[in-house]
């Protein structure tokens, strides 16, 4: 079923490139040309201002390289997502744990908790000694179990899930899908902090999110609605129906029947038929939680203010009954044995529905007639309609707005003009929620082009760290110590709690703490203070050496911040060369003393990560030294400019 | 914005008075003790610790006459009875006992500056860490979807400017929920950290500082210009004074953890006065499903933790203490019956710990009913019979003279829980 799904996305995908290019190359259809130069741009201006907001920032001479190939067909490239990515997969070779799906995450990597109780009962610890946790032998032992069954730390699997994520959208070719990546994660937010959603977050940003950015709004929403990872999150995994007479079951029964149900999972002869009766039965009594239902409503599609009542939420919340996760995992093999045995064909005449890691249990089901908006859902409308009410959903048109806005204020600015989200919404509307579509509506409107779009916004830290990556042409050996920066700078990536995700606007990243961090950010990776993470100055100007200190200043900030004003810039950092004696003692300075730093904060991380390099071992003498042979002034000089507030906009 | 411009003002009107020359002695003697602003007028100051986890409370404050508590909990319970082999607790009232790790509080308690609420919790009756917490921090428990954060909104409430960037602050290594929001906060998790930093080289540090300064000073980004104002600001007057070598006052010694560490440091703004009137801080650990102990163990480890630090700092801050109110708070409790791991599940109410000078002190609050079965919520939990916002509000609105319910916790029209003394 799961391999049905992606061949249908892959159709969807490629149909609507193919429609997508008729569309741009159609004369008459519509502008093939952006409406840069009615806003007083120049072609060069025009492809740095692009990517400044469907990249994590210009490489170097990336403008050169998009003024050539075109910059209509540069953004066509890139909102197919196809280009190849070669080097990046290189760098991503030794990291295994990404490509696992969620039933050999649940094998392979199990929560603490379930370690210990497996550990128990397979009799490797004795229950009493918990007693001891955290002494050594206790520990000794955990890790000799672990070891013997394969099983890995769960850090180990958010370790490389947040290195890969840190890589890709440092080096990635197609930059404008990591772009949409990030924004609809963080619209479909889940967050690692939910103990239960945690380890499924990395195949829900792999298949659920990445596949779809491009594609119809409805196809994301579904994909979502019936992950693990979101079912966990905000709860629908365990809510079920509300008929009175489910109501009245008590718990008594439900743990009985549970009971019962282990035994025959256990009895191998009467296995099929009395799974299915046990399953139907099973677990009527937790009730409804309206969770999702809301958050769907409120975050996902129609918006606060998008019209829907508390009443509207329960009803939504009865449609979605039954959703919840296929059983996977040690905990879960069992049952999972049993459906394999009892076959998918029987399982779907009793109106099951699986797909991948979704399950639609028609027992925990509401079968009441609902309304929801106005519409009415006849009774017995099992799985297919969740699906209606999503689509109905998906296309109402406090949707449209609600997307457009959010997508405005993603590539425009926080403020977006009301005519520019209008034209979004109406192509949202009319191309059937068609995210590519919408963007080139978008980039196609002269508001996208006009000077209160231009570096009008606020990079995220991780904006700030990837584009400063980008820019200097880094070498990231240690990605996990850029995480601990942008966690620093204010934004702990895959750990916001709240399921509105990170805000997106300035205000929220610029304060105080976070600035002065984004400030030491820049000194510390230009001076290689951060382990792992190679800059090399000369190189991004082609070994040049400036003839000047001055002549280094204008080339650089030419070089980092491309077809930008950089006047007050150099003028304000002028001084910081002019004295030469200056010059002579800060470097004197940094030399003497460059064998004291501090090469990390976290030694678990940095021993993971040194492992995977272990070739490339970045010992202290080494940075030490590569610190005095570079230009400290040079590189006290771009230190500034990336911590400027230039810098921080895009 | 406009308590973002109200500091520059108020810095530069500081600045003028000191050029002018004779200015008040007050202000000289503040500038000789490593004060960093003139105290024009002393402010109120709330810290909140927030105890992640959940915090047993009917083991901080047991009522130990309870006999279906002593039967739930039959490896956990302690008495207050003394001779037996280990500390017993500390008998508050007949009713109530102080767990014996937390001995620091009882002179706090019998001065009657220390109250305690029980059956505290959320109406939202939800178990899960994640949401009560979210629920408690955004003041909201039934409305996910609130961007902003009670304390965050509290301080919109103040009615005055901030007088500087310090005026709410986070030590703690990310923002805290209960401080999202429009207001202005500071979130560090080490002061020593907020300054502009290249290791190993002041020279070249303070360049840099200056060239950002004049940088962040000529954008056309009003949020970047403000911002960096007051970043700028912040660092220079936490430089007039030595953080690193801060020595705590009154021979006050701080456990050495994360909670107190932050409250060391809330206590140097303090006494700095750089105007704070809202700290924050966090204690974790409290989530005891396995063996939690009973006088030694996991709970009384943190309990100690938790009530030692908060006398430090009581002590510490000395001719403050009429300014302060300190407020701890925690998701939920943990169940009454004790779970076949030596610990306690996820429960409904708990109890939580407020110390000041204005505070109603010296009597446990609320209303907890015997435990017994049908008194208990799902026929588990200790039953939350205190609206948390009844005691948030009543602090605040008191303490920091704010009066706007319906703004602080919108949707709540309840009465205030009598803790503090009008």
């Amino acid at each position: 079923m799961k391999s049905t799904v992606k061949i249908i996305f892959t159709i969807l995908i490629v149909s609507s490139g193919i429609f997508l290019s008729s569309y741009i190359n159609q004369p008459g259809v519509r502008t093939i040309s952006f409406p840069y130069k009615q806003a007083g741009l120049t072609e060069k201006q025009a492809a740095a201002h692009l990517l400044s907001r469907f990249t994590y920032g210009a490489t170097s001479r990336q403008v050169d390289e998009v003024v050539s190939i075109g910059l209509e067909k540069w953004l066509q490239q890139q909102l197919s997502g196809k280009l190849n990515d070669d080097a990046l997969n290189q760098r991503l070779i030794n990291y295994d744990a990404i490509h696992l799906s969620n039933t050999e995450v649940s094998n392979t990597y199990p929560k603490g908790g379930q370690l210990i109780k497996m550990a128990i009962k397979e009799g490797i610890i004795n229950k009493d000694s918990i007693a001891v946790a955290g002494k050594k032998e206790y520990k000794d032992q955990i890790a000799a179990y672990m070891r013997k069954n394969g099983y890995k730390p769960q850090q180990e699997l958010f370790r490389q899930f947040i290195n890969q994520k840190i890589l890709r959208a440092s080096y990635t070719n197609n930059q404008t899908q990591e772009i949409l990546t990030d924004f609809w994660f963080n619209h479909f937010n889940v967050s690692i902090t939910k103990n239960q959603c945690a380890e499924f977050i990395p195949a829900y940003e792999r298949d659920v999110i990445r596949p779809n950015v491009f594609g119809k709004f409805s196809d994301l929403l579904i994909a979502t609605a019936k992950s693990p990872a979101m079912l966990y999150y905000l709860d629908n995994f365990s809510s079920s129906g509300t008929n009175t007479n489910l109501e009245n079951n008590n718990k008594k029964r439900n743990s009985q029947l549970d009971g019962r149900m282990q035994a025959a999972m256990k009895d191998s002869t009467s296995q099929k038929a009395q799974f299915i009766k046990k399953l139907q039965q099973a677990k009527k009594t937790q009730g409804l939680n309206e969770n999702y239902a809301r958050e769907v409503m409120e975050l996902h599609t129609l918006g606060v203010d998008g019209g829907y009542t508390q009443e509207d939420v329960t009803e939504a919340a009865k449609v979605l009954t039954g959703w919840t996760v296929y059983p996977m995992g040690d905990n879960g093999s069992t049952l999972q044995n049993i459906i394999e045995k009892a076959g998918e064909g029987t399982l779907e005449k009793r109106g099951f529905v699986h797909d991948g890691d979704f399950l639609f249990v028609p027992s925990r089901h509401n079968n009441q007639e609902k309304i929801v908006l106005g519409k009415k859902f006849p009774a017995n409308g099992g799985y297919q309609e969740g699906v209606d009410l999503l689509n109905m959903l998906a296309h109402h048109a406090s949707t449209a707005k609600f997307i457009c806005t959010k997508l405005a204020i993603r590539f425009v600015n926080d403020h977006p003009s009301q005519s520019l989200i209008d034209k979004m919404a109406k192509t949202f509307t009319d191309q059937d929620g068609d995210i590519k579509q919408v963007l080139l509506t978008m980039v196609n409107a002269p508001e996208f082009w006009s000077k209160e779009s231009l570096r009008e916004k606020t990079k995220s830290p991780f904006e700030l760290a990837i584009s400063t990556v980008r820019s200097l042409g880094a070498d990231v050996k240690q990605p996990y110590q850029l995480y601990n920066w942008i966690t620093k700078m204010g934004q702990k990536l895959y750990y916001y709690q709240a399921p509105t995700g990170f805000p997106d606007k300035g205000q929220y990243w610029i304060n105080t703490g976070s600035l002065l961090n984004r400030m030491n950010f820049g000194l510390a990776i230009t001076s290689q203070q951060i382990s792992g993470i190679k800059v090399n100055l000369a190189a991004i100007n082609n070994n040049h050496e400036p003839e000047s200190a001055e002549a280094a200043l204008i080339t650089y900030s030419k070089l980092i911040m491309p077809e930008r004003n950089i006047d007050e810039t150099i003028k304000r950092l002028t001084p910081m060369l002019n004295d030469p004696e200056l010059v002579r003692k800060v470097d004197a300075a940094a030399g003497k003393q460059s064998q004291t730093m501090d090469v990390t904060n976290n030694e678990d991380i940095m021993i993971a990560d040194e492992m995977q390099d272990q070739k490339e071992k970045i010992s202290k003498t080494a940075l030490a030294k590569s610190v005095t042979d570079n230009n400290t002034m040079l590189a006290r000089v771009v230190g500034v400019i990336i911590g400027s507030p230039e810098f921080q906009r895009k | 914005m406009t308590s973002r411009r109200g500091f520059i003002k108020a810095g530069g009107l500081a600045l003028f008075g000191i050029s002018l020359g004779g200015f008040p002695t007050f202000l000289a003697r503040a500038a000789e003790s490593n004060k960093i602003i003139s105290p024009y007028k002393r402010n109120k100051i709330l810290v909140c610790i927030f105890q992640r986890g959940a915090m047993d409370g009917l083991m901080a404050v047991t009522p130990f006459t309870d006999n279906y508590l002593k039967a739930a909990r039959p490896t956990l319970f302690m008495s207050a009875a003394k001779g037996g082999n280990t500390n017993p607790l500390i008998d508050l009232d007949g009713q109530f006992g102080l767990h014996p790790s937390m001995k620091a509080f009882e002179s706090m308690f019998l001065e009657k500056r220390l109250a305690i609420v029980h059956g505290i919790g959320s109406p939202n009756n939800t178990r899960s860490h994640f949401d009560a917490q979210d629920y408690m921090e955004s003041g909201t428990p039934f409305n996910k979807g609130t961007s902003s954060g009670w304390l965050n909104r509290a301080v919109g409430l103040l009615g005055h400017e901030a007088a500087t960037p310090f005026q709410a602050v986070s030590l703690t290594s990310s923002m805290p929920r209960s401080f999202y929001g429009d207001n202005a906060t500071v979130t560090i998790n080490n002061l020593q950290d907020f300054a502009i930093q290249m290791k190993g080289n002041q020279m070249g540090a303070n360049i840099a500082a200056k060239s950002f300064e004049d940088l962040y000073d000529q954008t056309s980004s009003s949020l970047l210009k403000e911002t960096g104002k007051e970043s700028f600001e912040a660092v220079k007057m936490l430089q007039k004074t030595d953080t690193r070598n801060y020595k705590p006052a009154n021979n006050a010694i701080y456990p050495n953890s994360q909670l107190g560490n932050s409250l060391k440091q809330i206590a140097q703004l303090i006494k700095m006065d750089v105007g704070l009137e809202v700290g924050f801080a966090e204690s974790g650990g409290w989530d005891t499903h396995v063996n939690q102990g009973t006088a030694n163990g996991v709970f009384a480890r943190n309990a100690a933790d938790l009530s030692n630090n908060m006398m430090a700092f009581w002590t510490d801050i000395g001719s403050y203490q009429d300014d302060v109110t300190v407020m701890t708070m925690t998701e939920f409790g943990r169940t009454v019956k004790q779970n076949g791991t030596g610990g306690t599940d996820h429960g409904r109410a708990s109890c939580n710990f407020i110390l000041g000078n204005d505070v109603k002190g010296g009597i446990v609050h609320g209303n907890i009913k015997p435990l017994a079965i049908e008194n208990l919520e799902d026929g588990r939990d200790l039953a939350v019979t205190t609206d948390f916002r009844s005691v948030f509000s009543e602090v605040a609105n008191k303490h920091l003279k704010i009066n706007n319910n319906p703004i602080l916790f919108p949707d709540w029209k309840g009465n205030a829980m009598g803790v503090m003394r009008s």
